[in-house]
């Protein structure tokens, strides 16, 4: 029961947002405006999942944002060519497997770190979708919104699949050997080796889940509306890193369920909303973020201090 | 083997000297000179600056110059200046420039000037000691009481109205926003600004951010965005909720980014100038600069089939921006 105790007071800190929000805005839980805000973040949440395995797995991936637009680019000019959307799903995934496999080659097999890795894939990815792309919003074709669907068909399909991924990955995580091998090596790679886990292959296995959840995340952010924007994942890896922190993730792995992601997710995604709708300007936006994620690491190493008294 | 290489330069610029002298002599035999100018885009393959172009060639057909259209196929300031390193060596008689790097290419465009080359330079502007005048697509306050004006016609100039911006440090569209302000303050009284929210150039932030007004605001009227991602960010919001045409649309940005939803009535406006008149603007400017017919201290170009234009300063304006809507959208591919 104590494990859980960060993903429970984050989710009551949610709980508290949305309750001042019930009494002061009401409007703010209209039935349209609320689905188009939840599933708008639906794409950060996927992003968020994959990280937080990245980050169990004791290493970051600051790519994943250009590793988004970048499979978003590639998903829409495969839809755009004519191509059936199932074939730009795929496209897609291909996509994000590759750069992900590349990090993973980098960090898990020549030992490199990830945090130099992935900042230079992150501005090689964004480079090259800048110069491609010119910045241009690139216009789909009809049938790709909301997969050809209603708008309320397509937002439950979107929010459906994360709900679906979330528990999946969560299971996963807990009961297969791969998913044990991740916090293993996460909380210490040698001990995990002598155990029998291949930590690098571990580390690869990792990257490349990063890699197609990006994916799949870009898959959902395109079907939300006709066009796509080559820098839609900007600043995505901040916002993915901040909730997976705030989750309860350790920021030195091997510790934290999937599960905490979301109430980490849904906090620092509706301090803007919420901001709005107290009628307050958005400058604080940056900065209650900023202040959730402080004391969420706070609270990380006061945690860590007081295991290492007790142990 | 060796020497071929090393005398093949040596001998072309010899050709080129040549050639430019025979050029020379021809343009300055008076009579039938023809102009030859220099149009270089920020990025040739860009279906903004084609379009340019268009408005470019009918100027020089309309003045029987001779236009060379040459820049980067992608945005890349270092070639803007190798290509403009080539006119100069080529002898054009005027380089009209749109500038990637303002610093970057201005050295290039003063040596130009040094060479007897006269310099203009349009949408993008270099140093002012490195041209002569810049043909000014639009003022900062041009833009702000063009998108005042639209929003106040479109809800009657009346009601409550929102912002979406760049983000809240940007200078241009911070001017932008100034002026809508006191456009607004000045003649719309019934018209109340209740929110300028940043979208960080973001589409999908724009759109939540949209959402969150439309729900923050259940009076909202209209909704503006000054930069291009924010106007089918906005307009997509607006359509999910189910209110369009119930709460107005408009902004700066590129009528093709927007087409989809102005046939469909989400967005009512898409303000911009129009692009192929910049360009036929500019050539008219360089050319009458390169025959001393327009010289430092006018205030008033005639512009060909675009009429009197105002010059403020070493600026040629070239008026009121344009507002693409439902019924004009559809002629414009940029």
């Amino acid at each position: 029961m104590k494990k859980y105790s960060r993903e429970w007071s984050v989710a009551a800190a949610f709980g508290l947002l949305m309750l001042s929000l019930l009494i002061v805005a009401p409007h703010f839980f209209h039935w349209q405006p609320l689905l188009s805000r939840v599933t708008s973040q639906m794409p950060a949440m996927v992003v968020a999942l994959g990280v937080a395995l990245v980050i169990i797995s004791r290493q970051i991936d600051i790519s994943i944002g250009a590793q988004f637009s970048m499979c978003a680019v590639i998903a829409g000019l495969v839809a755009a060519s004519g191509l059936p959307l199932g074939v730009a799903i795929l496209a897609a995934i291909a996509c994000g497997a590759l750069m992900g496999a590349l990090n993973g080659l980098l960090v898990a097999y020549l030992g490199l770190p990830s945090i130099v890795v992935t900042l230079a894939t992150m501005v090689t990815w964004q480079e090259a979708l800048r110069l491609w792309q010119q910045g241009r919003l690139l216009n789909l074709p009809e049938g790709i919104q909301w997969f050809g669907q209603s708008q309320a068909q397509g937002q439950a399909i979107v929010i459906g699949a994360t709900a679906l991924l979330l528990i999946l990955l969560s299971w996963l995580m807990k009961n297969i050997a791969a998913g044990r091998a991740i916090y293993a090596v996460g909380s210490d790679a040698e001990a995990a080796r002598l155990a029998g886990i291949n930590p690098q292959r571990t580390t690869f296995g990792v990257f490349v889940s990063m890699g197609v959840l990006a994916a799949l995340a870009a898959v959902m952010n395109l079907v939300q509306s006709p066009q796509i924007q080559p820098s839609c994942g900007d600043g995505m890896e901040l916002k993915a890193i901040a909730a997976a922190v705030v989750g309860g993730i350790a920021i030195r792995g091997g510790r934290g369920t999937l599960w905490g992601v979301l109430p980490g997710l849904l906090l620092l995604a509706n301090v803007n909303p919420a901001l709005t709708h107290f009628h307050q300007p958005p400058y604080w936006e940056k900065a209650i973020q900023g202040l959730v994620i402080i004391l969420a690491v706070v609270a990380d190493g006061w945690n860590q201090k007081k295991q290492s008294k007790n142990g | 083997m060796k020497t071929i290489p090393r005398v093949l330069p040596l001998f072309l610029t010899c050709i080129a000297a040549v050639s430019m002298v025979g050029c020379k002599s021809q343009t300055s035999s008076g009579g039938g000179e023809k102009l030859t100018i220099g149009l270089l885009p920020k990025s040739k393959g860009n279906q903004y600056f084609v379009t340019c172009e268009k408005g470019a060639r009918l100027a020089a057909a309309d003045l029987g110059a001779e236009l060379l259209f040459d820049g980067p196929t992608n945005t890349d300031p270092a070639k803007q200046n190798e290509i403009v390193e080539n006119w100069i060596s080529l002898g054009v008689d005027v380089i009209a420039a749109a500038c990637e790097n303002k610093d970057g290419i201005s050295t290039a465009l003063k040596k130009a000037q040094q060479a007897g080359i006269k310099v203009v330079t349009y949408d993008a502007d270099a140093q002012p000691d490195a041209r002569s005048f810049f043909v000014n697509q639009a003022t900062e306050q041009g833009i702000g009481d063009q998108l005042m004006d639209t929003a106040a016609a479109l809800t009657g100039g009346e009601g409550e109205f929102a912002i979406i911006t760049a983000t809240l440090t940007a200078a241009n569209t911070n001017e932008w926003i100034k002026y809508i302000k006191e456009r607004q303050a000045a003649k719309y009284p019934n018209m109340k600004l209740v929110e300028v929210k940043p979208c960080d150039d973001q589409k999908d932030k724009a759109q939540q951010e949209t959402t969150n007004l439309l729900s923050a605001y259940p009076n909202l009227k209209a909704v503006i965005a000054v930069c291009s991602p924010g106007v089918p960010g906005a307009a997509e919001a607006v359509k999910q909720a189910g209110k369009a045409g119930q709460v107005k649309v408009l902004g700066l940005g590129l009528p093709s980014e927007n087409k989809a939803y102005v046939k469909e009535g989400v967005t009512q406006a898409v303000v911009l100038w129009k692009v192929e008149d910049l360009g036929y603007l500019t050539v008219q400017v360089a050319a009458a600069v390169a025959q001393g017919k327009l010289q430092a201290g006018a205030t008033e170009f005639d512009a060909g089939k675009l009429g009197k234009l105002e010059i403020q300063g070493d600026n040629v304006l070239l008026g009121k921006p344009f507002v693409f809507t439902k019924e004009n959208i559809d002629q414009f591919d940029f």
